[in-house]
């Protein structure tokens, strides 16, 4: 430990990430040809200019999605100790529940899930 | 723990007033309720009445520091909202929004008074941030606001990177995220890890973030652009209360965690005083808004409250805990009076005295404290600083120039308070106070002077 770890980690840091490109380059043989350019795996071809606006109600409701993702992401670890833990389990999720659903009962009231 | 879950509950209830009160004047209020409520907790929970007592494992820690910061914050934004709590109906629509998110960044405030924990810290500091983005860009149709909210974003971003950064250097260096280590700990660590560049590296990346969050130069330059751009309501209190607050956390840290280390940061520390005390004097000097002046004016504010950081003893810390106050409510009392006028460049104060003799007169008291001259509570606190910083006996020349930077600043808050006085001028004649406004201001600034002649009305809480 000390002063050489520091630079051990700052070294390993560049060279992990440039090791990577430079080795890649090498190896690569380069082609061009009109599906390279394509995304990968990210759904149908577009059509026409994809620089448009989006409507700001999508954020919106990617927000409020957001919410209940995160809430049950946090089921999961919840559902494998609930046994364990037992009412008091019950109770803090509820109390977590609550909390989410006093945002989303703020969202609602101010209207954010109405597509204007 | 009274003060910090009240203040996100009463959040929540601001929140949910927007839509379940119609009238302004009724959130307006309920917000003012909600403080003097948290005043009481706080003022309750030092004498010892704690209602909520949740165990975190040593995490935060109430002290007698932390328990008067938090009642300096409560009673600065106590003062804030009866002043200019009417002024942010013209930023927009949401106005009970605003005042939820100012209980939000109180939550956070009482957060980073109390850590002990480096992520608790983290937690108070990104939870006083978050609210202050959304109210740099409040002012929706305003490019400027919306600019200024960008560049707050993308650089607090960039400095909450570095703070993780650090934490993460001083987590692989000591161990735990606890600040403050038993004494018999400190020692088997002491012996495993003689000279730690680790917690060197962290405490230098937790410096350069904590000085970006109270904008110390070379940290600065956001500044001037987001106070400038923000709405002039919201400038007021993340002038204030917010850099006082971060400040106290400030000084916390560099207190408990990297006390051992003094002789590592002491230098470092008189050089961003130095630089920032320059900075922003010279910068302030050739400012043409008045709004803008009063930005560079808290950077350089901010260099005196450096000081206290410098020397880090007894006196410093008193120092600090006077310099919060004076500098807060000189400035919230100088912020409300520029929302009243329109223009905010020097001109605009232009005759001001013949127009409204009180408002000239409580601005001038105001300037003069802001300025350090004796008889107010900003000359004392300046003196305390300084005293602080003489007792370390090393490095005088910083005691000097901060001296004669001072006097630079003399020049700036001056020009004000020549164009209320000496310039004829009509600026806005159609400008309407209320009569509670004017006691209000002259209320502060009594309480400038009293400050100024009896600190111990303020210091002695720290002791009983």
């Amino acid at each position: 430990m000390g002063a050489s770890s520091l630079i051990v980690l700052m070294i390993a840091a560049v060279a992990f990430s440039g090791i990577a490109i430079l080795v890649s380059k090498l190896i690569v043989k380069a082609t061009k040809n009109k599906h390279k350019g394509q995304p990968y795996e990210c759904g149908v071809p577009t059509k026409g200019p994809n620089w448009v606006q989006f409507n700001v109600g999508y954020y919106l409701f990617a927000l409020i999605f957001l919410i209940f993702d995160v809430e049950l992401v946090f089921l999961y670890p919840w559902a494998v100790v609930v046994k364990k833990v037992g009412w008091l389990a019950l109770v803090e999720i509820v109390i977590f529940f609550f909390i989410l659903f006093m945002g989303f009962l703020y969202a609602h009231k101010k209207g954010a899930l109405k597509w204007v | 723990m009274n003060a910090l879950l009240l203040s996100a509950l009463w959040g929540v209830v601001m929140m949910f007033s927007s839509f379940l009160v119609k009238e302004k004047s009724a959130i307006r209020n309920m917000a003012v309720a909600g403080l003097v409520l948290l005043l009481l907790v706080n003022i309750l929970e030092m004498n010892g009445k704690v209602f909520f007592d949740i165990n975190t494992r040593g995490m935060i820690y109430f002290d007698r520091f932390s328990l008067l910061f938090n009642s300096i914050a409560f009673i600065s934004t106590f003062i804030y909202f009866i002043l200019s709590a009417k002024d942010m109906e013209k930023v927009g629509d949401n106005y009970a929004e605003y005042f939820a998110l100012i209980f939000f960044i109180l939550c956070g405030i009482t957060l980073v008074t109390s850590f002990k924990s480096l992520l608790i810290l983290f937690l108070g500091i990104e939870i006083i941030s978050i609210p202050l983005y959304i109210l740099t860009g409040s002012d929706k149709r305003n490019l400027k606001s919306n600019e200024a909210a960008l560049k707050y974003f993308l650089m607090g971003s960039f400095s909450t990177g570095l703070m993780l950064m650090g934490i993460a250097l001083i987590y692989g260096a000591k161990g735990t995220f606890m600040t403050f280590v038993p004494p018999a700990t400190v020692k088997e660590a002491a012996q495993a890890t003689p000279a730690s560049a680790l917690l060197i590296a962290g405490m230098i990346l937790l410096l350069f973030s904590m000085s970006f969050k109270v904008s110390a130069a070379p940290f600065h330059f956001w500044t001037p652009d987001v106070y400038d751009g923000a709405p002039s309501v919201f400038t007021s209190f993340m002038a204030t209360i917010v850099k006082a607050a971060v400040f106290a956390s400030f000084i916390r840290l560099f207190n408990d965690a990297f006390g051992a280390e003094k002789s590592q940061w002491q230098l470092l520390v008189a050089i961003i005083t130095a630089a920032t005390l320059f900075i922003g004097n010279i910068t302030a000097v050739f400012q043409q808004s008045v709004k803008r002046m009063l930005a560079y004016s808290s950077i350089s504010q901010a260099g005196f409250m450096l000081f206290a950081l410098y020397a880090m003893n007894g006196d410093g810390k008193e120092g600090l805990i006077l310099y919060a106050t004076a500098y807060s409510l000189a400035t919230i009392g100088v912020f409300a009076v520029l929302i009243k006028l329109k223009d905010f460049s020097f001109e605009g104060f232009n005759g001001l005295s013949k127009n409204q003799p009180i408002l000239a007169a409580t601005t001038t008291i105001f300037l003069l404290s802001l300025a350090g001259i004796p008889l107010t509570a900003g000359f004392l606190s300046k003196f305390y600083m300084l005293k602080a910083a003489m007792e370390t006996g090393q490095n005088l020349w910083l005691v000097i120039f901060a001296v004669l930077m001072a006097a630079v600043s003399v020049y700036y808050y001056f020009r004000v308070i020549q164009a209320m006085y000496f310039k004829d001028g009509d600026v806005s004649p159609d400008l309407t106070v209320s009569p509670a406004f004017k006691t209000i201001l002259v209320f502060l600034a009594v309480l400038v002077i009293l400050l100024g002649i009896f600190p111990g009305l303020l210091l002695n809480w720290y002791y009983f």
